[in-house]
């Protein structure tokens, strides 16, 4: 490139709408959230509350509850979620005859909003719906898949992987086709087994991208809101009261702005922190 | 697939493969299947042949399109027209924006550019909900509750978009633009005459990103349009199933049409919308 006559205003005039948009409307947004945790509104009147939002969530049950209910839903669903999207994404690429018309089918869920695929799956789910009376065949008993304590929280990761696993296969599909066909030639002439190549070939190759996927699914599935605030707004007996749906009853139905947005930055926090880790540990992992 | 020998052990597990292609697509069409069936059902039969289950249960007996004709007497044809308006401005507008910036960031080389990509990378890893509630309060400050401005400005600047035009730009040889450049064409030339027709896969990629990120909405059109005189459509669809609970049918249809518009667009587009996506894994 010409150094001599880099074209600075184009530059900023390009770059500008991105940047200001990214800036106003996600920068801002984040750096306000900090600064409206230390503010308790009173009687209409703003008054700076110092830490007090936060050392109230120290010895708020419902927060660690809530803050439980969100790791222990992480923990499972993404790597459920990464598994069936790759194994997915391994059907996605092979290559006979009629697979395409497989492949548009795998890709329905991407065009079914997490709102829809909710109410679709709210009224399948429901004790006389289509998922007990297909498992009546086999003789199980129909089970209150959303109501019941011990359920809800599962049928919504249910729910959530069907509808997400489409998408994080495409970026797997990607990393699958980065990966050259002679390394798999190689495997074959020396007789390794299917399953010893995605353990040792495809698995280890993918790292850059199941990284990535890794990445997003959690911070996706951390602060998952549609389909609790859908299904069981929080219950039964706060099974699934996490903590994006805890801080946004805080905010709007109790009007406590100050705690909510005190739970924001915990979360966004949280987040980072695990963000972080994530990138430590599997970029680092026998990388190099 | 190594050459079998054997002609019956070959066909057994061509057989097998698509038993197997067939149970996990079957997984993924059942409830968009199940929902169009029971849309076109009467309201009283949506739950019929289901306990005890038979295969009628998945085929619309008695079809009809009553249930279409209710919701839009229901002013649901608005709701659709509004979320179009909305992701249509935000997909041409975020095209040109993010574009522009993705140019930029691949054809020059400026100071603090490592740090802005960075951080636009973080940007899109950090899902809208995150900042949903403060952004409430940003827009509290412009003034802009209830208005549509709130749904389409604070979504066109979108993190991922600008990473798919970069990284796209990044690959085209910068041969042509520096032969254009000694030719004496202007840059915003270049990036209309060369990279935008060069870039189409990308652009595909990119506006199906907006628009579905737009017809997706939920959480922020709730939080932003409190008095929902102006509503999108999955809010549209979440009030719809809080007022009219057991209108089964209605519902179906509600959910069908929200699901068959992206649907429609993503089919015949789903190879750029793949491999577009696809990219984006690999480099982040």
């Amino acid at each position: 490139m010409t150094n001599s006559r880099t074209p600075v205003l184009l530059i900023a005039a390009l770059l500008a709408p991105a940047l200001i948009g990214l800036v106003v409307f996600r920068l801002y947004p984040i750096a306000l959230a900090a600064g409206d945790s230390f503010f308790n509104v009173f009687r209409g009147e703003r008054v700076f509350v110092g830490l007090d939002n936060y050392v109230a969530l120290l010895t708020d049950s419902i927060f660690w509850n809530s803050l439980r209910v969100t790791f222990w839903f992480n923990l499972l669903i993404n790597p459920i979620q990464i598994a069936l999207a790759l194994g997915l994404a391994l059907l996605y690429v092979q290559q006979f005859k009629g697979v395409t018309f497989y492949r548009i089918l795998f890709l329905i869920p991407i065009g079914v909003s997490l709102p829809t695929a909710v109410i679709i799956w709210r009224i399948m789910l429901s004790q006389d719906g289509l998922v007990n009376g297909v498992l009546g065949i086999a003789g199980v008993p129909a089970q209150p898949w959303l109501t019941a304590e011990s359920l809800a929280l599962y049928s919504i990761i249910a729910i959530a992987t069907w509808k997400g696993i489409s998408y994080w296969m495409i970026f797997i599909i990607g990393g699958l086709q980065n990966i050259s066909p002679e390394i798999y030639d190689a495997a074959k002439v020396d007789g390794v087994k299917p399953w010893q190549q995605l353990f040792y070939i495809t698995i280890p190759l993918l790292r850059p991208t199941l990284l990535f996927v890794l990445v997003a699914d959690v911070s996706i599935n951390f602060l998952l809101f549609a389909p609790i605030f859908m299904l069981t707004q929080g219950g039964p007996a706060d099974s699934t009261n996490v903590l994006m749906y805890e801080a946004y009853k805080s905010g709007f139905i109790f009007g406590d702005m100050g705690r909510a947005m005190a739970i924001i930055v915990v979360v966004v926090a949280i987040l980072l922190v695990i963000v972080g880790l994530q990138f430590r540990l599997l970029s680092g992992k026998g990388a190099r | 697939m190594s050459v079998s020998s054997n002609p019956v052990r070959h066909g057994l597990r061509l057989g097998a493969k698509h038993l197997v292609y067939a149970l996990v697509a079957f997984i993924f069409v059942l409830p968009l299947w199940w929902a169009v069936v029971s849309s076109l059902r009467p309201n009283a039969e949506v739950f019929a042949d289901i306990f005890p289950f038979t295969a009628k249960a998945l085929l619309p007996s008695p079809a009809s399109l009553e249930a279409y004709a209710g919701i839009f007497e229901r002013g649901f044809g608005m709701i659709i027209a509004n979320t179009l308006i909305v992701a249509l401005i935000t997909m041409a507008t975020g095209l040109v924006v993010n574009g522009a910036a993705g140019f930029a960031f691949a054809m020059f080389d400026f100071k603090g550019k490592k740090y802005i990509l960075t951080a636009i990378i973080i940007s899109f890893m950090l899902p809208f909900e995150a900042i949903a509630l403060p952004l409430y309060t940003v827009t509290q400050q412009l003034g802009w509750l209830d208005n549509i401005a709130a749904l389409i400005v604070p979504s066109v600047a979108n993190g991922l978009a600008v990473f798919l035009f970069y990284q796209f730009f990044s690959q085209v040889p910068k041969d042509y633009a520096e032969a254009a450049r000694l030719d004496g064409v202007s840059w915003i030339n270049i990036l209309l005459r060369i990279y935008v027709p060069l870039s189409m896969p990308t652009c595909i990629s990119a506006a199906l990103l907006l628009f579905i990120f737009q017809w997706e909405a939920f959480l922020w059109p709730l939080l932003a349009m409190p008095s929902q005189q102006f509503k999108v459509i999955q809010v549209g669809m979440a009030t719809f199933q809080q007022q009219y609970q057991t209108i089964w049918n209605q519902l179906f249809a509600v959910a069908v049409i929200t699901a068959l518009i992206p649907i429609a667009l993503l089919l015949p587009l789903q190879r750029y919308y793949v491999q577009g996506l696809a990219g984006a894994g690999i480099k982040g």
